[in-house]
């Protein structure tokens, strides 16, 4: 290899690195803000769907939490939902480990933090199984439960979550995320310093 | 190899005789990934399609000045910027698409038909072929995602772009990976088929002439 050889690999790549790195800045500079925008748009939609008669849903100041799995905190944020100033209720973000994914929820909760619903934003559950937790069926259930009957169970309810059949994995990871989520707000707003119970019953 | 076909038949060979799927076997790890529903299928196949028009455009147009040392780092390079430049338009203008296939996007840039496209022909010929050859390559690898697509989730959902045509499951393991292998294999296979008992081909493998 010759010196001209070496100057021209040489300028063939800082030509081609510069024009593509233009090319890139250039579109995300027009992408960028409304990749941002929509992102927002999505998620405030996505928290207004969970309880309908809010005027507003804001993050409170102390609104970041940590969710653990396998020693390896997961940051999601709770929101509170306000009518004519007052608190209506709660939409706590959570997750739950499920079977080939982290399964992404919102959990509604009245003021006196009673479920009002619960919905999956995000998850890569095994199509045709696993992603039966996103009917309305599952979800359903977890309308009204409190902790003692945020369990998972194999056949009859009883009261408590019915697991979907073939699919024991992906439920079981959204009653527990359910359950994280209610427990971490109960302790919020009590201010309790204490750690609440985590284990399954 | 200097390039003595018409552009109608550069679009031709790329979705029929040389179809990147179905006779050259290649790039068949998204055919299998994204194709459990016809709308990722088409989807991704124009992603595919933008991607190997502009990469074989720019490989093209910059022939005769990129040194034959460095052409693959090259070529890479030129695809993995395209392939941003998708991603990134994706991600804002076709969120509901983005957020199902955002990840395949991305591996778009390891695809190895728009690299051997870029090396095999793009950059051997001039700019007004090698957009022909891209946009017969892509069409063809779009048209291949959709047949598959098709049956899977025809088969799998009993679905066709969402809208119900059977009310139950008829064939699950259609829309897992398992159902993915076995489409592509049962469809090269009755392509195959077709070509040898009417037009007296020789059948995929042999068939392609580069």
């Amino acid at each position: 290899m010759n010196l001209k050889d070496i100057i021209k690999i040489t300028l063939n790549l800082i030509v081609i690195y510069i024009v593509g790195g233009l090319l890139l800045a250039g579109v995300y500079a027009v992408t960028s803000p409304i990749i941002f925008v929509k992102n927002k748009e999505e998620k405030e939609i996505a928290l207004k769907k969970m309880i309908s008669d809010a005027q507003s849903i804001a993050k409170p100041e102390n609104g970041d939490w940590d969710i653990e799995f396998n020693k390896k905190p997961k940051h999601v944020e709770y929101f509170v939902a306000k009518k004519d100033n007052q608190v209506i209720g709660y939409v706590v973000e959570t997750y739950g480990k499920g079977y080939s994914s982290f399964i992404n929820i919102l959990v509604a909760l009245d003021k006196d933090l009673k479920i009002l619903g619960i919905n999956i934003l995000e998850h890569g559950e095994t199509p045709g199984l696993g992603d039966e937790i996103d009917k309305p069926g599952f979800k359903g259930q977890f309308i009204s439960k409190d902790l003692d009957h945020l369990v998972l169970v194999k056949g009859d309810a009883n009261g408590k979550i019915a697991a979907i059949t073939g699919a024991t994995i992906s439920s079981r990871a959204v009653t527990k995320g359910v359950r994280a989520g209610v427990e971490m707000i109960t302790k919020r707003l009590s201010g309790e310093s204490s750690g609440v119970n985590n284990e399954q019953h | 190899m200097s390039n003595t076909k018409t552009n109608w038949q550069l679009i031709r060979e790329g979705i029929l005789t040389d179809n990147t799927i179905f006779r050259m076997a290649i790039s068949l790890c998204p055919a299998i990934a994204v194709t459990s529903s016809l709308r990722n299928g088409f989807l991704m196949g124009s992603a595919v399609l933008f991607v190997q028009v502009m990469v074989n455009i720019t490989v093209s147009a910059l022939r005769h000045v990129i040194h034959p040392k460095i052409r693959i780092p090259i070529f890479m390079l030129i695809i993995s910027a395209w392939v941003t430049v998708t991603d990134m338009g994706m991600a804002a203008f076709a969120r509901e698409a983005y957020r199902e296939m955002g990840l395949y996007i991305q591996l778009i840039v390891a695809f190895a038909s728009i690299l051997a496209k870029a090396e095999l022909f793009a950059s051997k010929n001039k700019v007004v072929p090698s957009l022909f050859e891209g946009v017969g390559m892509g069409l063809g690898f779009m048209v291949a995602l959709v047949i598959i697509s098709f049956f899977r989730e025809l088969l799998g959902r009993g679905t066709i772009w969402g809208y119900e045509l059977i009310a139950a499951k008829p064939l699950l393991i259609m829309i897992l990976p398992a159902g993915g292998f076995l489409t592509t294999g049962l469809l090269m296979g009755f392509f195959n088929w077709v070509d040898m008992h009417f037009f007296g081909g020789k059948g995929a493998g042999g068939a392609s002439g580069h």
